[in-house]
């Protein structure tokens, strides 16, 4: 494409960088741009704007929050003997989608990752164990994923909360509801017996 | 550009999008190649699941002639570490197995043995296997197939015999122990304890599975990760990230 226009281009390389979006998709989003409205295409800026200068992470559990505790973290409705620990703030979205957990969450913004160079100090692990000192919490639920580097990230947490007087449980993983036993495979069927439960 | 099959050792593992992981995988047939796996994040992707650090899998790629990322089409879980979730010192060593294998190797260039070496000390350290002694072993013949073994016996700079007796000179740069009419002006240059060289020497030799009766004293241990993360980081130009958690593994 002719490059008549340096703004046109300008908005054209920003869109490319964005994942999952190629130079022809990046075109014809630019393209989109031209064509909507004006006040329609300044409120994309808008939100894009208001979503950097007013979002931050909660102080307290590193969930994304406008103020200086999220809306989770400040609903008195919550049990705060209760602590669900997870990776980044989408996990929290889909917990809370899932709609069956009432207590709070600590986000590690992130797994600890020694091949690229991401140790416990990179992550939120030190405000979590101060989180814990303070007492109240009773049980710290681990929902990091169940990948190598996920687990290891649960086992370093759990190993620095073995002198606090908390129950360190994680999320049962295992048969998907509706599969059948016999076509589940070898590995799913080990970690439904690891992580089997009391009747 | 034609599909490739091979088993392979997942090294390293980086979001590319949204749904898509670009992988680097030590094949046993191919060695290492870096290959994106399209989809491979979605729930129910042609991976299922396999793709995870320091698995084994069976793959298929498209094998691009150019330096372009392979395309990874199918991959089956063989074995995943599971380590990871009971015992954070096995799994320090598995990931530093795959550094290894990711900075000692070049893509295009195939060492079958290397990768039985590797898919065996992953086996061992995801079992029972003594985790100092295991690793040491794996290190070791990986400096021994990819042509980096330091030498132990004789003298790097004449060749002579050069006894464990006391302490005994390691040139860095030289690659190897000195004997004392070679070590003067010789820079970098480190002291091995005679015990220290003698279990290099047990954990070198591939003619024989005898360092497995051998633990390794973590007086020695600390002493030869002295002198092996010194080794290796001349090798490499850099410092290799897990160097830093090894030093915690004895036993
Ligand atoms: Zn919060
Ligand atoms: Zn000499």
């Amino acid at each position: 494409m002719a490059q008549f226009s340096a703004t046109l281009a300008n908005l054209i390389n920003h869109f490319a960088k964005l994942p999952g979006i190629g130079q022809k998709s990046a075109e014809r989003l630019a393209y989109h741009v031209l064509r909507v409205n004006k006040a329609e295409a300044l409120a994309l800026a808008d939100a894009i704007r208001d979503v950097r200068e007013n979002l931050h992470y909660c102080q307290q559990c590193y969930f994304l929050s406008e103020q200086d505790l999220c809306e989770i973290c400040r609903d008195p409705q919550r049990d705060p003997a209760l602590l669900c620990i997870v990776e980044q703030p989408r996990d929290v979205i889909a917990l809370e989608q899932a709609g069956a957990y009432r207590g709070l969450y600590h986000v590690l913004l992130g797994r600890i990752a020694p091949l690229e160079g991401i140790g416990p100090e990179n992550l939120t692990i030190n405000a979590l164990i101060q989180r814990v000192q303070k007492g109240e919490v009773r049980e710290v639920i681990m929902a990091t994923n169940p990948t190598v580097e996920g687990d290891g990230t649960a086992l370093h947490i759990a190993n620095a909360l073995a002198d606090f007087p908390v129950q360190v449980t994680r999320l049962a993983r295992g048969i998907t509801t509706g599969s059948i036993l016999e076509y589940t495979n070898r590995e799913i069927l080990a970690d439904a017996l690891t992580g089997r439960q009391k009747f | 550009m034609a599909a490739e099959k091979s088993l392979a050792i997942v090294v390293r593992m980086v979001e590319f999008s949204e749904t898509s992981l670009v992988v680097s995988l030590f094949t046993r047939d191919f060695g290492k190649i870096g290959a994106l796996a399209k989809g491979a994040r979605r729930p129910k992707s042609a991976f299922e699941g396999a793709l995870d650090l320091l698995s084994v899998c069976r793959v298929v790629f498209l094998h691009k002639s150019t330096d372009a990322l392979d395309l990874l089409t199918e991959a089956k879980l063989v074995r995943r570490f599971r380590a990871g979730a009971r015992d954070l010192t096995r799994l320090y060593a598995g990931y530093y197995v795959a550094e290894l294998l990711d900075e000692l190797t070049h893509p295009g260039d195939p060492h079958p043995d290397l990768y039985d070496a590797a898919e065996q000390a992953l086996a061992e350290l995801d079992g029972a296997g003594s985790v100092t002694a295991v690793a040491l072993r794996f290190e070791m013949t990986a400096l021994r197939i990819l042509g980096h073994m330091p030498s132990l016996s004789e003298c790097v700079g004449c060749g002579k015999p050069v006894e464990a007796v006391g302490r005994v000179a390691f040139g860095m740069l030289e690659g190897g122990v000195l004997c004392p009419d070679c070590r003067p002006g010789k820079r970098q240059v480190v002291s091995i304890s005679a015990e220290g060289v003698k279990t290099l020497q047990g954990f070198a030799d591939a003619t024989t599975e005898a360092w497995r009766g051998q633990t390794v004293h973590p007086k020695i241990w600390g002493e030869l990760r002295g002198v092996l993360n010194h080794y290796l980081a001349n090798l490499l130009g850099k410092k290799p990230k897990l160097h830093e958690f090894l030093g915690t593994l004895a036993e």
